[in-house]
Order: structure tokens, then sequence, then C-alpha cells
């Protein structure tokens, strides 16, 4: 084994946990080589279609039926478009199964998902660290809501996290930079809602991972609001692996980045029951590569870091490492949603807005809070925003020509919409499995995706919709409807669980520090770890929670105790 | 993901307007496109026309000036379903064979005039067809989900859109994601550099392009 396959530590996978693990532990001294499976992506130089303008695109930014035929999973909602196409994964060259539908959107390059996240970023609050212990669902966290808070704290302010101190006790308040304001409309309604309900709802600014002040030390200009985040933001103002962990990382000397890496399997000493490397294929060689460190950091995004797991170690626990508890695979969430009500608001005709924000409004938690009780356990929260029709409104009463033109020039009425985001509870009998046998195009084996809401999130949803009407109505919007435009699970792009945090090795996978039951140099900091989902977006608890096991296991690596 | 976004394409659909919707957010009927029949250039000539009636030159430029009737070839092409293909084709005909009747004169040789009036005639009539085709589409929606709460399985039937909605909202599109659309007509700023939800609007103020 040559030296230079040789490192402190290994991080798989490049997104936001990965880009997290790969900062925090090469920040406290450790050499660290970062592995991941797709192309690399350079900040600003990759993002090809940042300064584009609509009419650039030869479909305008829509799609075409050759995408619809390349995209089988992508095409069922929204990602599938002309303006983001190369910041997903390809659907055909990576194949899964689906016992029961499943729609898996992946973002195989540097950077992942956090090129294209939603940036919404929440605290999960006390109650939710308790929920399972409380009502009996899954199993208890095995950390507490105090465990994490210092580390929000920290991750909220290198990240750059725009919001409001609300001081609410179901959304808790962080580090934040100035909010960006809500509009005219907006301000109303929230004003109508609280007087309302009283204090007993709010209806608060979206928090989100957009600067509104300069980093010039992380060299991020503030938010300028094109609102095309998603496509790369050139001035670094959202944050992602690019714009902020991966520079800091490397800024440090000792991060080596390999794309094209996937990794295959962790490589497991049973003499010492702990990890001596990793396994990975080169993606472009199709040779096989080892690499050995003092720990492994796996962040390869939910459901492939537990992939990993399960084909790792296999001579001694045939369904993986950390199949021990009988839970690797099972317990998975996502948050169900894409339903709630429209309406339009009157008298705002002589008010517009100017910019287009990247962040719109949100509706913590009020279901089974408080005093309110439900004929379902948990709740779900709200975002939206109002705005003025443009010019792809119907107007019914001009047919066309210089009419309709004139009409369409000119804004329409003020709409305001909100979509419910519901928990999921960890269900055993959600799972994902090694499909043996279906193959990808480099022979490694597909998962098979066995996930479904069930009466929970069903009785949950007619709460979801039906509130979201009556909530609208309190706040005078007019001829409020209502909508359900399906959901089916993955569709949230929130995977979490299958390998589970836990207070015993016998029904969970990974400890309170996010080790590995049964290897504890190997931490797992994505998805994965999550024994709830509450429902909040996640991604701010991953990067807490990466940066709190980073620390951990520098803290146990100097102690000799890995 | 900019769950916004969806939130306003969402909306949109929802609230009847299909304009780029439908193409945006569902275009999927599982039936890749095999190569369809193939646009002449007296096509696109008729396409341009048939887009300015809709969208004129008036005090700003029309569709024509926006190359709009290439634009619908090129969307039409790759992005439409093999079946609507077919009816946008036909539809080419159609509208030829409606001037003929209505005017006894071909769509080209027509005046604007004569033109706006049939276009007129038949924008109510896709209307009218578009409300039958949404409730048939509602009803077989319907008995798709109680098949599926029973545990079966539904082949859900569909109207055919009708080709004028087709023209129209090609015709729209086109030329509002158009340069000279979304500046001249409506107005667009790159890089706004802040944000202001209180801005002044006065009545013949533009609209935000907004993409």
């Amino acid at each position: 084994m040559a030296d230079d396959n040789y490192f402190d530590a290994i991080v798989i996978g490049s997104g936001i946990s990965g880009g997290w693990a790969a900062k925090e532990l090469t920040e406290k001294g450790l050499s660290v080589i970062m592995l991941e499976r797709g192309r690399d992506i350079e900040h600003v130089k990759d993002y090809v279609n940042a300064n584009k303008e609509t009419w650039e695109f030869p479909h305008r930014g829509g799609r075409t039926q050759q995408m619809i035929e390349d995209y089988p999973v992508l095409k069922r909602d929204y990602p599938l478009n002309e303006t983001v196409l190369d910041m997903w994964a390809k659907d055909k060259e990576s194949p899964y199964t689906e016992t029961k539908p499943f729609s898996w959107f992946r973002g195989y390059q540097v950077g992942g998902r956090s090129l294209t996240w939603g940036r919404q970023s929440y605290r999960l609050n006390e109650a939710d660290f308790e929920a399972n212990l409380k009502d009996g669902h899954g199993v208890d966290w095995p950390i507490r809501y105090k465990d994490l808070a210092s580390w929000y704290s920290y991750v909220e302010k290198f990240a750059g996290i725009q919001g409001n101190r609300d001081g609410l006790s179901v959304l808790p308040d962080g580090e934040y930079l100035p909010a960006i304001d809500m509009n005219v409309v907006e301000k109303d309604v929230a004003a109508r809602i609280k007087a309302h309900y009283k204090g007993e709802r709010h209806f608060i600014m979206g928090r989100s991972a957009n600067i509104t002040q300069p980093k010039p030390e992380q060299n991020r200009l503030n938010c300028q609001y094109r609102n095309r985040c998603w496509r790369g933001c050139p001035y670094g103002a959202y944050f992602s692996t690019q714009s902020a962990t991966l520079p800091a990382a490397k800024a440090t000397k000792r991060l080596t980045v390999r794309p094209f890496s996937i990794v295959t399997k962790i490589l497991y000493d049973k003499n010492t029951k702990k990890a001596t490397g990793v396994e990975i294929l080169d993606a472009q060689t199709n040779k096989t590569v080892e690499y050995k460190s003092k720990i492994v950091f796996v962040n390869a995004s939910a459901f492939n870091s537990t992939w990993v797991l399960m084909n790792s170690a296999t001579d001694i626990w045939p369904d993986g490492l950390g199949s021990s508890s009988g839970e690797l695979g099972h317990n998975v969430m996502d948050h169900h949603f894409r339903l709630g009500a429209n309406g339009r608001a009157e008298g705002y005709d002589d008010k517009y807005m100017y910019g287009r924000r990247p962040s719109g409004i949100y509706v913590p938690r009020f279901r089974n809070w408080g005093s309110d009780t439900r004929d379902y356990v948990r709740g779900f929260g709200y975002q939206g925003s109002a705005s003025r029709t443009g010019w792809s409104r119907d107007i019914a009463e001009v047919g066309i020509g210089a009419d309709l033109k004139n009409a369409m020039s000119e804004p329409g009425d003020w709409n305001m919409g909100i979509m419910a985001f519901g928990e999921m509870l960890p269900y055993h009998e959600n799972r994902i499995k090694l499909n043996k046998d279906k193959k990808d195009k480099w022979g490694l084996p597909v998962l098979d995706m066995d996930v479904e809401i069930k009466d929970n999130e069903k009785k949950m949803r007619v709460d979801m919709m039906a509130d979201a009407k009556e909530m609208l109505e309190a706040a005078g919007l007019k001829d409020v409807h209502t909508y359900d435009s399906g959901y089916e699970p993955g569709m949230g792009i929130h995977e979490m669980g299958t390998a589970r945090m836990g207070r015993d090795p016998k029904t969970s996978v990974l400890n309170g520090n996010n080790q590995v039951w049964d290897a504890l140099n190997v931490f797992v900091t994505d998805g994965a770890a999550m024994t709830s989902a509450s429902c909040v977006n996640p991604s701010l608890t991953y990067m807490a929670m990466t940066a709190r096991a980073a620390d951990f296991a520098v803290s146990e690596l100097k102690k000799g105790n890995l | 993901m900019e769950r916004r976004e969806l939130l306003k394409l969402i909306t949109v659909v929802t609230g009847g307007a299909l304009i780029g919707g439908e193409l945006f957010l569902t275009g999927c009927k599982n039936d890749p496109k095999i190569g369809g029949e193939a646009f002449t250039d007296e096509d696109i000539a008729f396409l341009d026309e048939a887009s300015e009636t809709i969208m004129p030159a008036t005090t700003t430029p029309g569709a024509k000036a926006a190359k709009t009737g290439l634009f619908m070839t090129v969307m039409v092409n790759d992005c439409y379903t093999k079946e609507d293909q077919k009816i946008f084709h036909s539809g080419i005909s159609k509208l030829n064979d409606a001037m003929e009747k209505k005017h006894k004169v071909s769509f080209m040789e027509a005046s604007p005039e004569q033109r706006k009036e049939l276009f007129n005639e038949l924008d109510k009539e896709a209307r009218e067809y578009a409300t039958k085709k949404s409730e048939f589409d509602r009803g077989e929606s319907a008995k798709a989900n109680e098949a599926k709460a029973n545990g079966q399985k539904y082949e859900k039937k569909t109207m055919d859109p009708h080709y004028f909605t087709m023209v129209k909202q090609l015709s729209i599109l086109g030329f509002f994601t158009s340069k000279t659309g979304a500046t001249e007509t409506l107005r667009h700023v790159a890089v706004p550099g802040k944000f202001d939800g209180n801005f002044p609007y006065k009545k013949g103020d533009k609209a935000w392009f907004e993409q």
C-alpha cells in the first residue's frame, strides 16, 4: 500500500454533510480524502447556465420528450427541466427497483444536492427529539435538543442563514443574518393570522441559507435576488459545498478530492472490530482502488450511505455492516407534501415587488402542539408566498390580439399560496434492501424501495389541506381553493432513516455520536442517521450533526480510543 | 429544490391557465418522440403569421419579430408527444380550411382583420372544448382513483387537446419568453441586486418577466 493511499480520514460523499465532514476534519488537523462518485463541478466556472436568460434555452427552460425518456424518475416532478439538467444523476445509468413507487432524485457530482437544495434551514425543536419516546413510534433519539443546540449555532454562523428570531419554542431561533423582507400582502396576512388565532399560529419569514451580508472571508457576496439558485450561484450567495465548506477544507492543504470514485465497500477488520479503509471503483477506468484511514465518515446521502454499509463486512454479517440490529435499511422517512391552498388578495393594485426572492414564508407546526390534539400524531408546516400573477395567467375575457397582449403585459391579481410539508413516522416495514437480481452498469447490485405512507400520514393530509384553506380565509383571501397534486414517497427529496441513531445496538445502527455500533470508527452523519423526521427541512440538522460527530471523532482519536 | 417555484407552477395549473404549465410540469405520456412529420419553411411562415395574429406588434414588437414560428416548430418536434404532434400538424390544415370556408381565401392571403375574426371564433370554440375536456379528464381521474382505492387498475382515457389551444399556448409562450417579449413588452432586470416587497405600481406599468 503506497503512502498516497493513506489518509487520517475518508469522507464518502461531497454533498451538504460530506462537505461539512471534510471541512471540520481538515480544520482539526486531519488529512482527508473526499470520495465522490460523480464528476467534479468547479465553483462558478462550471455553473454553465447560471447567467443564461430564458430565451437562450432552446425550449425556454422546458422539458423535451427525449429528456422524459432519459429521465424516467426525474420526470415525475418539477426537477426535470432544461436549466439544471446537468445537476442531476442520469436516471438510466442509476437504476433501482420499486416494490412500491418511490421517486429518488439524486445529484451525483461534487457538491451533490447542496447545489440544488431548497436552502430552507430550520432547527428541530426539543419535542422533536422526544417524540418517539412519548408516542412510542420508532426508538428514542439518543440525543436531545441541548446536545445539538450549540452545533446548530456553529453551522448557522458559517453557512449564513437569513431569517428572524421569532421567539417560538416550536421553531427554535438560531444565529441569523438580517431577514429578507415579506412583501406587503404577506405582512398583512401574517398580522391577520396572528390576530385570528390569538398568537397560536405563526406566519413568519422563511429561514434560508442565502446570505444577506457579504462574507468576504469566504469570498461570498450577498444575494442578488435573481432566484436562480439551483443553477449554481456565481456570487456564492447560497450555501453549497462549493461556495462554503469545500474552499475552507481546501485552504488547510489537507484535503484531497477524488471524483469518479464509487465506494463499493468499507474494509472491516474483525479482529480490531474497526474499519481500515474503503474500496472504490473508479467510474472512468473501472479499476478497483483501496484507501486506508483511521476513521471513515459516510455521507453518501441517506440511501447510498446505507447501500455502502449493506455491501460491507458481509463475510461477518450477510446483510452488511450495521445489520446486526435488524434495522439497517429500515425506517425510511421523507416529508409528505404537494397539497395546500391558494387564494386571491384584494386591495393591493398599487403594490408590486422588485427583485426575485430566494425564499418565501413559513408557517411552523401548530397541530398536536400546546393544547391541540388530533386523531394522528406529529404535525406539519407550510411554505408559501404571495405574488402578483404575470403573463402566464389565463385571461378568459380577452380572446386574442393586441387586447390580449396588452392585458398580459400588465400584472394580474395578487395571489397567496401555501403548501404543507408533513412528518412521516419511522415504520420498520418501510425499507430499502439490496436487489441482487438487478445490477447497474458497473455490475453493482441496486436498491429496491418498499416504502409507503400509512394511516397517520393520510389523516394528517386531511388537516394539511383543510387548515390551509381555513387559514387563508381567516387572513381575508378570496376564492380560496385547495389542491392535492398527489404524493409518492421520495418526492420530498428528504430521504431519512435506514441507519438510525439509538440508545441500544439491538434496535439501532448508530449510537448517539453517529458511530456504527459494530465499527466505532465509522460515522454516518447524513439523513440515514435520523431517528425521526420532524416536519422541518432536514439539511441544517445534518450539518450540525456532522460538525458534532467530527469534533467527537477527533477528540476520540486524540485519546487513542479509535 | 425551489419549492416556491413548484408552488407557483401548481398555482398556474390549478388556476386553469395551462400556458406552458402543461409542458413544463407534466408533459409526460410515456411516449417518446419517434420522429414526427417535418415542418417546411412554409409552415414556419404560416406559424409566424398565426402567432402574430395572437400576439401582434403594437407599440412593441410582436410574435413574428420574436421568431415565434420557428420556436413553435422546435417545441412541437421536441416537446410534444407523437399524438400531439399529429394534432398540431393537422391543425395547420384545419386553420387553412376554416379560413377558406369563412372568407374564401387562404390563411396566408387573408388580411389581419380576417385572421383576427377567425381566431376569435376559434378561441371561443377551443375554450368551450377545453371546459368539456377538463370535465372529462376529472371524471377519468375520479374513476382511476376509485379503482385504485378498490385495489384495481383503470386505464385513464383522455380527450385530445384542441389544435387552437396548442397554437395559442405556443404563441404566448414563445412570445413572452423571447428577448423582445421579456424585455420590451414586459420588464426584466437580470440582476435586481435588492428586494422590495412594497414597490409602487400604477396602472399601465409593465409586468416583470420573472423567470
